[in-house]
């Protein structure tokens, strides 16, 4: 309420309108936009006049006007995919100006209240724009994966609308979120998931959806990602992991642009799984069972499982959108709509999103005002496939080692299950359940810029975001898996709303004395987060209907409230930040911002977070060869925080426990305990990351590059820690005394290899390497869960010092002995590091984009490198004993030596190399000659995304990452029946009227 | 020009005003939950709601892991096979029986967590103002505390404390183990008189006079052992401390309390002549103590674990009713099943022979087994909860509880005070004349180690077998796949994690 409180002041509109009188003498410029090649008028591109905010597009003939303010003398000419130019102008008040083609150079990059040109940017950003977007993706996140140098996107899953992680130069923190901080359209977006996970009791965990599925990625127009400290400063507490900035598309061309665009896709299972068919299954039943009856196992199907419960997983996507862009104003409206399929049956997704995004100028062009709105509407409809389920296996799991000679359906239709509670067949699994996450949300903001004088500008900037998101969950009284659902039957409604208000004001000031351009930004932020939710779980059904266990909850026979929560969180922050530029040689940047939390007491509300860079523009001076284009080394440093934690964990309170239903199908009810210890010392963790970089280009920047070395040290670690006992929990946060540092090297490449009129070859290449490192760390921490059968309490990944972060902790597997029991060169009971890490060492991606006048070609591989996996599937489900209890195994199963009365216990055995290199995306498109006066174009495109994959790592896909957190500790580099992946075609067109 | 400049600034003192006001003062405002602050030794909590969450706790020792598997799978009456892939699992449970465990252990480490902040909430109870406790909650939380309290003491030999008003920057001090005695011992002398008398049928899952007095013989029968120089041994029963053990099992027995006719009555729903303490069944029954023995071939399908020992056993005599009750197997639900020990051929609800699944043979449990390798029929399962209500006529809401402490209990450690103080005649008649209800003739003449067999008779897999045979000195001997004879393994090790978070405490002799 004090925010609205102080919005409605009422002061803010009355100074606008103070402002408005002051007009002042100018003049009028007009002219036309050209490509210098084709001399075709450029549609839309941006005129500025220099040092103020007045801008003017150009209209359909190319042709602008804008009014230039006494003592202005420049006026800068900007489209996307030219060379920016600066004309100064002289007597005339006419200004034609032709474009040529740009190199990455003069691309403007976003960097956080403001954008610079690249050439002037003094931190460590990658740029990725809707020409090098990855094809296909259903979340922002894919559309960046590979195509930034350091930034490592992995999908958890082959899940549609799965969640993903995303890491910037490694993983700099234990707990909390890795993931960056998302900044769409100027609101920063909160940390937590908008959507709940459920945990069915015998079935484990199912997968939280990934919170960014709401926007649609066909609005986005570019994604900068600010990746050092001396970029990501300015967002202070949240900068630490890095900043992803998402730019959505607005207005364009004058005329007014009315596109639409469709798209086909059709999945099919990549890779399986090798196992058994029927008949070997039973020989080799029978060699582990000598003396026994095979037909105790033998069902009489002969069933490929896999193929049972996969489809081939058809999308459809519609993008319909309209806009146009003018001097004074722009708008666009678009829909999109997404029905894809999974890989599994009756698992897919389906979003419909709208997005407004308009501006309007107004006085003069010194007041403008815009607005970016999208609400969006997803459905998601899960897989029984869950994160830690044990013997029983989830869905997936039982397509594995689901008996084949289990028929599918029994002879009156009714899908077949064996009856042994830890056997549950797959296909029953899907039938008999249902999962359905419905969510809603509306992101928004609105803003007004206020040119004060022709060097002072005022932004404000009100920004909502608003989320809710309903998830059913229901397993049928039929289905026979588990102690807690045969009989009884299952359902969770788990319910969650979340929301942000952000209101922002700043200052930037731009001039320039003799030979020093300087801007200044200064400004306030208000953020308010609040989370809330419910669950409620019901059992003993009187129905076996899924629908009407859902629709019609009363049919339960128990139902427990688990419980609800809200909480609130505040965030306010007071930024600076200088630019000085000196004879356009040498480039300053220092920014500074102190942010206050309500995630933090006592004495450490507030933290501050200074950074510095500096950038040396080598080109600029005299004796720079005329072989660089451009040349640049580039140092910074800075300090920046990590707050993603629980909310108020430093005051002493209490609350009720969660209630549920046992197994038995008994309600229990929750009891009053504690939240946390009185704990007022609690504060940010810390990183400070030095980088130094360098940026080149040759040869008129055909070839253009960067390298950057970082090193980032996290102090103040924020860890769930065992609490000194007798304490009020098991567990408090504290801010440990140990560090964790990431160094690193990244490097990309941008070569015009052939550069013809009529062919055109691209090369964009980029590399990077990471090493982590825990220092100073005197005590450990176990997590990376392993489960399946015997395998309670088992655990592979220990956070020690001096290994890196989730290094393998295990076993060390040494054959088997004559009896094909496992020996150890540790002993039975002695896991050690053995110095593997789930953290990629190398990461890079390549593409190659060819153009053949009307035909273009875009090739693109991704790959990472020097990390293992631990495959807790193999872990669990193939091993001599399962086989000879009557479960699927893979082929390299018999034969391998292993008694069927061997343990297998996590070891090095189940340990692989996670080395991959894989064709993402092939895409060929062909832009149609078109003579038509009503379409101004028409695209065709036929594109593939996962069509080869290069590794030696034995599960499906080595891009995997199921979350296994043991106590809260999050996991890294496990692959535990993971939804598996589709290699994808699709064909689409677009047009453009 | 000078009116213009002050045109400018005007207004951009006005926004900058508007721009950089704060909206908030960053202090948080709770809905979902009250502060609880502390303030000199109280604290602002609801003693009632508490007190009922301290009870809850106790739910969690009807698990199979952690609390009940270290004094049951470390003993001579259980034993955890690994079964090819099956019970594995890390190591967790064949180290508890082999006794080579470590300072990693995860139920070493889950136990010491789950009992010390159980202690420490028993004492929020005790600080809290709003409201304070009665005397009688006062009384339950002190009964409660001694309970948790007692068994850190027991399985680690020091016990840390925190008091309300120390916070997360304190140490907690460390109480020595015959410190942590009086300690324990005075909670509960305190706790007696302002406790309720409970006789059977009453609300036995409420602390009542006879679960104190019960507790209390529990803990002047250990007395020796818990004050020993060395934690091994030797221990010095002293008669005065055997007649409180009387005295209290007396007090008990006054209250009403009368052995169950049919033995295995005690663990079916409605029992009430024995029950003195029990779970309140709020998120933890009987189940896992079924599943945890039971085939997956059985009905209802088990998990295939842990069984007895062919010695265990071999130590009843046929005609003792605590040996077993056959199966009805009268088409009834789960009326395959035996209670007690399961051995041999399994039949199931109709009298058919079962079949195991896993390897197509007739199932049939075989006495003898190991602790790794060992095939999914090898162990005698043993059923004390016989799930013959489970599921069945009654709701399962009303499973029976879990028994914390019973009669059975009582009497035996009545006879060995007697034994020991060298009333070897009163000691005969006590327990023979349990044993009579139990359908066997007398034990005389009664001797130490009789009396540690019969205690392993009346409660086995109970949960206390650890504590006999560490006081009656057969510990360090070994039994079917246990070697070790380390003494050093009378107490477990102080997790290593919980040696970080407090440099008060010093790691237990022997590892």
């Amino acid at each position: 309420m004090k925010f609205l409180h102080t919005l409605t002041k009422g002061g803010l509109l009355a100074a606008l309108l103070l402002l408005s009188g002051f007009a002042m003498a100018q003049r009028t410029v007009t002219g036309t936009v050209t490509d210098a090649e084709t001399g075709d008028a450029l549609i839309g591109a941006s005129v500025s006049v220099v040092g103020t905010t007045r801008g003017a597009a150009t209209d359909i003939n190319g042709a602008y006007r804008i009014e230039v303010p006494a003592g202005s003398t420049q006026i800068r000419f900007a489209y996307t995919g030219y060379a920016e130019q600066v004309i100064t102008l002289g007597a005339s008040n006419t200004v034609d100006v032709s474009m040529k083609s740009s190199s990455v150079l003069d691309e403007v990059v976003v960097i956080g209240y403001g954008a610079v040109k690249k050439s002037d940017a003094t931190g460590a950003v990658s740029s990725v724009t809707e020409k090098n977007f990855n094809r296909n993706a259903v979340a922002p996140e894919q559309l960046i994966q590979g195509r930034a140098a350091g930034v490592v996107v992995t999908n958890n899953s082959g899940e549609p609308g799965a969640g993903i992680n995303i890491r910037i130069r490694g993983t700099s923190s234990v707990y909390g979120s890795n993931n960056p901080l998302f900044v769409v359209d100027g609101v920063p977006l909160g940390g937590g998931e908008t959507s709940g996970g459920t945990d069915v009791r015998g079935l484990g965990r199912q997968t939280v959806r990934n919170p960014l599925n709401f926007l649609n990625p066909n609005d986005i127009a570019s994604i900068d990602i600010l990746k050092d400290a001396s970029a990501t400063a300015i967002y202070g507490s949240r900068g630490a992991n890095g900043v992803v900035i998402i730019t959505t598309k607005s207005g364009q061309s004058g005329k007014g642009v009315l596109e639409y665009g469709y798209t086909l896709g059709i999945g099919q299972l990549a890779n399986k799984y090798d196992l058994l068919d029927a008949r070997t299954f039973l020989a080799e039943w029978q060699k582990l069972n000598p003396g026994a009856n095979p037909s105790e196992v033998n069902y009489g199907g002969d069933t490929d499982w896999q193929e049972e419960i996969t489809q081939t997983a058809m999308s459809h996507s519609h993008n319909l959108s309209f806009g146009a862009g003018g001097q004074n104003g722009d708008y666009r409206f678009s829909l999109g709509y997404l029905d894809q399929d999974g890989l599994i049956l009756e698992s897919g997704i389906r979003r419909l999103s709208g997005r407004f995004n308009g501006s309007k100028k107004f006085w003069d062009d010194r007041l403008k005002i815009s607005t970016n709105v999208t609400i969006s509407q997803t459905r998601d409809f899960g897989a029984p496939i869950t994160e830690n389920v044990g013997y029983e296996g989830d869905a997936w799991a039982n397509a594995l080692k689901g008996n084949p000679t289990w028929p599918t359906r029994t002879a009156d239709g009714k899908v077949f299950q064996s009856g042994l509670v830890g056997e549950p067949s797959p296909l029953a699994m899907i039938e008999l359940s249902e999962d359905r996450t419905n969510g809603l949300r509306a992101l928004g903001n609105m803003n007004a810029e206020l040119e004060i004088t022709k060097n002072l500008t005022f932004k404000t900037v009100l920004g909502g975001d608003r989320s809710i998101s309903s998830r059913k969950s229901a397993y049928s009284r039929d289905l026979v898996a588990g102690n807690a659902i045969g009989g009884k039957g299952r359902l969770n409604v788990v319910d969650v709303e979340y929301g942000s208000k952000l209101w922002e004001n700043y200052f930037t000031y731009t001039k320039t004395f003799g030979s020093v351009d300087f801007t200044g930004l200064l400004g306030y932020s208000y953020q308010q987060f609040e989370y809330a939710g419910k669950t409620n779980a019901y059992s003993k059904f009187s129905t076996s209907e899924l629908e009407l266990m859902i629709n019609n909850t009363a049919t339960a026979g128990v139902s427990a409230i688990v419980n609800s929560y809200r909480s609130v969180d505040e965030l306010q922050s007071y930024f600076g930040r200088v630019n000085f530029g000196i004879k356009d040689k040498y480039l300053l940047t220092a920014t500074v911002r102190a942010d206050g939390s309500t995630r933090f007491g006592g004495d450490n509300k507030y933290g501050y977070f200074p950074s510095a860079a500096f950038k040396w523009r080598i080109t600029n001076e005299e004796f720079c060869p005329d072989l660089f284009s451009d040349l640049g080394l580039r140092l910074g440093y800075g300090v920046t925080g990590n707050q993603e934690i629980g909310h108020n964990l430093y005051l002493s309170r209490q609350r009720f426990s969660d209630g549920g239903i046992d197994d038995g199908g008994n309600a229990f009810t929750g009891s009053q305990g504690n939240v946390a210890f009185e704990n007022p010392g609690l504060k940010w963790e810390t990183t400070a990351q030095i980088n130094v970089g360098l940026d080149w280009g040759f040869w008129n920047s055909r070839l253009s590059g960067s390298i950057d070395y970082y090193k980032k040290n996290t102090t103040d670690m924020l860890v769930r820690v065992l609490a000194a006992q007798p304490a009020p929990n098991e567990f408090v946060w504290e801010n440990l005394d140990a560090d964790i540092e990431n160094t690193g090297v990244e490097l990309s490449l941008n070569l015009a290899a052939i550069d013809k009129e009529k062919f055109d070859w691209r090369i964009l290449g980029n590399v990077a390497f990471n090493s982590n490192k825990v220092k100073k760390f005197a005590s450990f921490l176990n997590t990376g869960e392993i489960n399946g059968q015997g395998l309670t309490g088992a655990y592979a990944q220990r956070i020690a010092q001096d290994q890196s972060l989730f290094a393998y902790f295990v076993r060390d597997f040494a054959g088997y002995d004559s009896e094909g029991i496992a020996q150890y060169a540790n002993g039975l009971d002695a896991q050690v590091f053995v110095d593997k890490s789930p953290l990629p060492k190398m990461t890079l991606g390549i593409t190659n984009q060819f153009q053949f006048g009307n035909l273009d070609v875009s090739i693109f591989f991704t790959g990472q490198y020097g990390h293992y996996i631990y495959n807790n599937t193999a872990n669990a489900l193939f091993t001599a004993g399962a086989l000879g209890a009557g479960r699927n195994v893979t082929a390299d199963v018999p034969g391998s030596g292993e008694s069927r009365n061997n343990a297998p216990d996590v070891s090095t055995r189940f340990l692989e190399k996670g080395d991959f290199m894989r064709l993402q995306d092939l895409t060929i498109g062909y832009n149609l000659p078109l003579k038509s006066k009503n379409i101004s174009g028409l695209r065709i495109f036929v594109s593939g995304q996962n069509l080869m994959l290069f590794t030696d790592y034995s599960g499906l896909d080595p891009e995997v990452n199921v979350n296994k957190a043991l106590n809260g500790i999050p996991s890294a580099g496990i692959d535990y029946n993971a939804y598996p992946r589709a290699r994808n075609i699709s064909i689409g067109a677009n047009v453009t009227f | 020009m000078k009116n213009s400049k002050f045109f400018y600034l005007l207004p951009l003192f006005v926004l900058g005003m508007l721009a950089f006001q704060a909206c908030t003062d960053l202090e948080v405002e709770e809905t979902d939950s009250v502060f609880t602050p502390v303030t000199g030794n109280t604290f602002a909590g609801n003693a009632t709601n508490l007190l009922a969450a301290a009870y809850n706790d106790l739910n969690s020792v009807s698990d199979q892991a952690n609390i009940y598997s270290l004094y049951e799978h470390t003993s001579d009456e259980m034993i955890p096979p690994t079964r090819g892939t099956d019970w594995g699992d890390n190591g967790i449970w064949r180290t508890l029986h082999a006794h080579t465990w470590d300072a990693s252990h995860a139920y070493v480490l889950s136990s010491w967590n789950q009992l010390n902040s159980r202690v420490f909430r028993c004492n929020q109870v005790l600080a809290s103002t709003s409201p304070a406790p009665t005397a009688q909650e006062t009384a339950e939380a002190k009964f409660l505390r001694a309970y948790y309290m007692y068994q850190v003491m027991d399985l680690w030999g020091k016990v840390p404390f925190r008091n309300v008003n120390e916070g997360v920057d304190v140490n907690p001090r460390v109480l020595t183990r015959a410190e942590a005695f009086a300690f324990i011992e005075q909670d509960l002398l305190d706790a007696l008189p302002a406790l309720p008398v409970t006789g059977p049928g009453g609300d036995v899952t409420k602390a009542s006079r006879a679960a104190c007095n019960t507790l209390l013989a529990r803990l002047y029968l250990n007395k020796a052992v818990y004050t020993a120089a060395n934690p091994a041994g030797p221990y010095n029963f002293d008669p005065a401390d055997m007649d409180k053990v009387i005295a209290a099992c007396d007090a008990v027995i006054a209250d009403g309390f009368t052995l169950e006719p049919d033995y295995f009555n005690n663990f079916l729903t409605g029992a009430t002549n024995e029950l003195i303490f029990t779970c309140n069944g709020n998120g933890g029954s009987p189940q896992n103590r079924v599943h945890m023995t039971l085939h997956y071939d059985n009905n209802p399908s088990g998990w295939n674990g842990f069984t007895t020992l062919a010695d265990f056993y071999n130590k009843f005599e046929d005609g003792d009713q605590r040996k077993g009750k056959p199966a009805k197997r009268d088409s009834t639900r789960f009326s395959g099943l035996a209670f007690g020990f399961l051995v041999g051929q399994q039949y199931d609800d109709s009298n058919r022979v079962i079949i195991n699944s896993r390897n197509g043979l007739p199932l049939e449990f075989t006495p003898d087994v190991p602790l790794t390798g060992a095939n999914t029929a090898q162990g005698i399962r043993v059923l004390k909860y016989h799930p013959e209500e489970l599921n069945g006529n009654v709701d399962d809401t009303e499973y029976t509880k879990y028994i914390l402490f019973r009669l059975g209990d009582v009497i035996t450690m009545k006879a060995e005070a007697q034994l020991r103080k060298g009333a070897t005649g009163d000691a005969e008649a006590t327990i023979d004349a349990l044993r009579t209800v139990r359908g066997v003739g007398t034990l005389a003449p009664l001797t130490l180690e009789k009396m540690l067999d019969e205690r392993g008779r009346e409660m086995y897999w109970e949960g206390v077998r650890r504590i006999d045979q560490i006081r009656f000195g057969t510990w360090t001997s070994t039994w079917s796949n246990k070697t070790s004879t380390d003494p050093t393994r009378v107490l477990f090790p102080i997790p290593q994690q919980a040696l970080d978070s407090n440099p008060n405490l010093r790691q237990n002799d022997g590892y």
